[in-house]
């Protein structure tokens, strides 16, 4: 997710203490302090920032340097399939350290008792800058000044390589220099470690050239790979602890039903299961997971719920966004390219576009659903075993709910189905409930959500649309360019198990909200025409959708789902720049690149252009038809600027008027994102992004009546199968020259589709401004 | 109690009949190779091979595995060695060509589907040893009871993956 990075300010550097001296063995770790007035800050509503409870001499530090020249890396960050605490994470540290990319042994990831940071599994290589490297360049200064004490030699005269350090005609490796000594180094940090943003290592120790990068710009395997395909990692789904109880959920029959009244459980059908009721939270326990699951459906059954109809229904949604939301209250943002007078150049015009372009609901539907087991100890003290992209900062909502500390609550965190964004904020559902179930029974208790209870119960992307308003010149050129994109809360990360029970959490999304839990609507995707004279980008904000007439002040919760927010606000762009271009007359690159200032905005057009073999000419294509039984085809163009990586893809399709199918035959990708850390691992995560990008633009609609939602499982909520795959051809273009690297795991599920919507115009003359492309939508658009 | 003969060897387990397959297998045997996705047969996640076919063993019940060969992720192993007279030496370090192939193309990114995925790879090399493109997408899309699913898109890995491993069997074979 896009995020803002606290300042960084000036320290004094790092320290370095000897401890006890000790007969065998011998390490360096690197620990932190806080500085400033940022530590313990917390933001408003959200649970009181903790220090870190960990010794930092103890496992919780960033890195350990150990006698046999081994490291280990720990970060909070826990991989959701992204590879890179297990490749990039240990390319950066080697680099820095001038230590081969095998010397880094252990990666310890998530557990919020041994890992320093916090923060969430997003934004891993951060500004460039990721945690990580910065303590790697502060362990490397010690190691330095270290070698210069042993050696005799004067830092400056130093060098080392592979973990060696050469000076004055004598070595000594790393592993020699921390033998039989204890070292602290202790290094300063800033923030809050259960914010949705944890700590930040401030500074700025001197960094390892790109020119002596050895190591970045390989193709590393990801070490836990082998581990899943053989069966042997540890799943959050597998953990067993003993006497542990398995357990379903009853949630209520509506988004805003309150309990009248629990079914009875039938004993003699099911003598060791136990019924648990907490306000409106209904859950089910048995010895056995099989006696919970037909239990708590017998449960089910007999339970009776509050009728609610506070839901527009999703036929309805686009006049309810429009006409009945509450856009006032929260105010407008603002976008930072906003210039000249888009009004008065739009009054002017003669060629102008006016268009709303409409974005669905999506879930984030991981291939498994939720689960978590917790264990509540009779001191007081909670350990959660689960799949967590944020596990800090569901230590702070979880403390909340229990109206005790964070220090009470431990996060042990495992792999599990990617879930996409829906858990950064702290929890992805169950998690809170199975500790509620914990409380109530004294036992470990293992919360399993139905895939069901995963469609209807977890937080989805929101729904979104814009408005534009566009002129061109006579000359073709974009004359002014105005869109206000409009979009309820993304960020609601209240434990729905606590909001069911009526425990506290944090306050729903309102305008006053932090800068997570705020309905503002800012603008996240970066304008990147800069020629364009006239730019007025406005987000416009407001609650979600029956989340204020929800008696359980629940409604359609929303959460950022990969290329959050940028998604719903590059597609309309995006789309819309296409339909520029046909106006002007001018081929789709071509007015992009013509529109660009930026270097590597075009060069990634162009690279699109050249792979993709893309004939320069104006769409629709010559010979669109609109009818007919026989397929056409077309090619559509877009372009995005996410975590200081550039992107353009070019989507072509095919599509068969009287039935509104399209079939996505070749999709091609283009990415520079700076430094290429590892091309494999990049090339495999752009490959999967356009895979799924592919899937929002065809196919992903949650659906919801005026009391829930109503996508339940994979029928009701269709993704790509490997046939809906088309040709995929991902173009790295790697860019030393830019001196750093960016994101690779997000973006390319949203560029294909406003591409994918650009090449139906192409192939057929008809624009359908609405996300999916379903083929009812489709066809219906084409028959009018 | 039922008799199950798992990856070669026999369990007595005590479950009432009408227990789904995959609980037994996680909960009984700790076999977690197979992964609970949806309970509805409809992602493939869970699949083990029941006489050298993939089934699905969310909506299976135990009962009617009474006299079958299931072999899961963890059994794949064993499976190429026996079908290849490996020596047990030979057997104990060696992964099936699939998972071989898995790791080689760097196929997973959440990894939580791929079970299935190496599971349905099995089926089809057995019995098609170089099967084409349009063999691949069949096998993986309409020839079980449903699609297999994977949400993070690993489609192009998947199908080179079975590639490289179908090269790998027919080098060996």
């Amino acid at each position: 997710m896009a995020t803002t990075s606290p300042g960084h300010a000036n320290v004094t550097g790092p320290t370095l203490s000897r401890r006890d001296f000790i007969r065998t063995g011998g390490v360096l770790v690197v620990g932190f302090s806080f500085i400033g007035t940022k530590a313990l800050k917390a933001d408003a509503g959200r649970p009181a920032a903790m220090k870190n409870t960990l010794d930092p001499t103890l496992p919780g530090s960033w890195i350990e340097i150990h006698p046999d020249n081994t490291l280990l890396i720990r970060t909070g960050k826990s991989d959701f399939g992204q590879s890179t605490t297990f490749t990039a994470y240990r390319q950066i540290v080697a680099d820095e350290l001038s230590v081969p990319f095998e010397a880094i042994t252990t990666v310890v990831a998530g557990d919020t008792d041994s890992t320093p940071d916090g923060s969430g599994a997003f934004d891993f290589l951060g500004e460039g800058m990721p945690n990580i490297r910065k303590a790697a360049a502060y362990t490397y200064q010690a190691l330095l000044d270290l070698a210069s004490e042993r050696l005799g030699v004067p830092k400056d005269k130093l060098s080392v390589k592979d973990g060696i350090v050469s000076g004055g005609g004598r070595t000594i490796s790393y592993g020699d220099l921390v033998k039989d000594q204890q070292l602290k180094l202790t290094i300063p940090v800033s923030g809050d470690l259960t914010s949705i943003m944890g700590l930040t290592i401030e500074g700025n120790p001197p960094m390892k050239p790109v020119s002596q990068y050895s190591v970045i710009g390989k193709s590393f395997k990801n070490s836990i790979i082998s581990s899943k395909v053989a069966a042997k990692t540890t799943w959050a789904t597998d953990v067993r602890l003993p006497g542990m109880l398995h357990a379903r959920m009853v949630h209520p029959k509506t988004l805003g039903s309150t309990l009248v009244s629990a079914g009875t459980l039938d004993k003699t059908k099911f003598p060791n299961s136990q019924l648990i009721v907490k306000g409106n939270l209904v859950g089910v326990v048995a010895p056995t997971e099989w006696e919970a699951i037909q239990a708590s459906e017998q449960v089910a059954s007999g339970t009776k719920w509050t009728e609610w109809k506070g839901l527009p229904g999703n036929e309805k949604l686009h006049e309810h966004l429009r006409h009945q939301a509450d856009w006032t209250s929260t105010p407008v943002a603002k976008g930072d390219a906003n210039k000249g007078d888009a009004a008065a150049a739009l009054a002017a015009a003669q060629k102008r576009l006016s268009a709303t372009y409409q974005f669905s609901y999506m879930k984030h539907a991981p291939i498994g659903p939720t689960m978590a087991l917790a264990d509540v100890k009779p001191d007081g003290t909670v350990h959660i075993y689960t799949h967590n992209q944020n596990p800090q900062a569901l230590r702070g909502e979880i403390a909340m709910m229990l109206r005790t500390t964070p220090e009470h609550v431990i996060v042990h965190v495992y792999p599990g189905p990617g879930h996409y964004g829906r858990s950064n904020g702290g929890n992805a559902g169950a998690e809170d409930e199975a500790v509620l179930l914990s409380q109530a029974l004294g036992k470990p208790v293992r919360v399993h959500w139905t895939r069901a209870d995963d469609m209807k119960w977890s937080t989805q992307s929101p729904a979104a649309f814009s408005d534009v308003q566009l002129a061109v010149d006579e000359k073709g050129k974009l004359a002014a360019y105005q869109i206000d994109h409009y979009m309820p809360a993304m960020q609601d990360d209240r434990p729905i198990g606590a909001v069911l029970a009526g425990l506290p959490t944090m306050q729903a999304p309102q305008p006053k909200g932090d800068f997570v839990s705020s309905t503002v609507n800012g603008i996240s995707d970066p304008w990147i025409y800069a020629q364009t004279p006239n730019v007025m980008e406005l987000g416009h904000g407001t609650f979600q959708v029956g989340q204020q007439a929800s008696p359980l002040a629940v409604g359609l919760r929303d959460h950022s789902m990969r290329t959050p927010g940028q998604f719903q606000q590059n597609y309309p762009r995006e789309l819309a720049i296409n339909e520029a271009a046909a106006l002007a007359g001018a081929d789709a690159i071509q007015f992009r690149i013509d529109h660009a200032s930026e270097e590597r905005v075009i060069g990634v057009l162009k690279a699109v252009r050249d792979a993709s073999g893309w004939e320069t000419r104006p769409s629709p294509r010559p010979d669109a038809v609109a009818t007919g039984s026989t397929p056409v085809r077309g090619r559509g163009v877009s372009v995005m600027l996410r975590s200081r990586t550039y992107w353009a893809c070019v989507c072509e399709i095919a599509v068969t008027p009287a039935t509104g199918a399209v079939v996505v035959e070749k999709y091609t990708i283009a990415v520079d994102p700076g430094i290429v850390v590892n091309p494999m691992q990049l090339k495999r995560q752009v490959e999967g992004g356009a895979m799924m990008g592919v899937s929002h633009a065809l196919f992903e609609e949650a659906t919801f009546d005026e009391s829930g939602i109503t996508t339940s499982d994979w029928i009701s909520y269709p993704i790509p199968t490997m046939s809906d795959m088309p040709e995929i051809n991902v173009v790295l273009l790697n860019n030393p020259k830019v001196g750093t690297y960016g994101g690779g795991s997000e973006a390319a599920n949203a560029l294909a589709a406003p591409a994918i919507a650009a090449a139906l115009h192409d192939a057929t003359g008809r624009i359908l401004r609405r996300l999916p492309l379903k083929p009812a939508y489709v066809q219906a658009m084409l028959k009018t | 109690m039922v008799t199950l003969n798992v990856n070669g060897v026999r369990h007595q387990v005590q479950a009432s009949d009408d227990t789904p397959l995959l609980y037994v297998l996680r909960n009984d045997l700790q076999l977690i190779g197979p992964q609970f996705g949806c309970g509805l047969a409809q992602c493939g996640a869970c699949s083990v091979l029941a006489e050298g076919r993939e089934v699905r063993s969310c909506v299976m019940p135990v009962s009617a595995f009474a006299n079958q060969e299931i072999t899961t992720l963890e059994g794949l192993p064993a499976r190429w060695a026996k079908q290849k007279g490996l020596s047990p030496e030979a057997a104990k370090s060696a992964l099936h060509p699939v998972q071989e192939a898995w790791i080689e193309q760097q196929t997973p990114h959440c990894g939580f589907c791929q079970n299935g995925m190496m599971i349905k790879a099995t089926e089809l090399l057995e019995s098609n040893p170089n099967p084409t493109v349009a063999e691949i997408k069949e096998a993986f899309t309409t020839s079980g009871p449903s699609p297999h699913l994977c949400r993070c898109g690993t489609y192009k890995a998947i199908l080179e993956a079975v590639q490289h491993a179908a090269t790998i069997m027919t080098q060996r074979s």
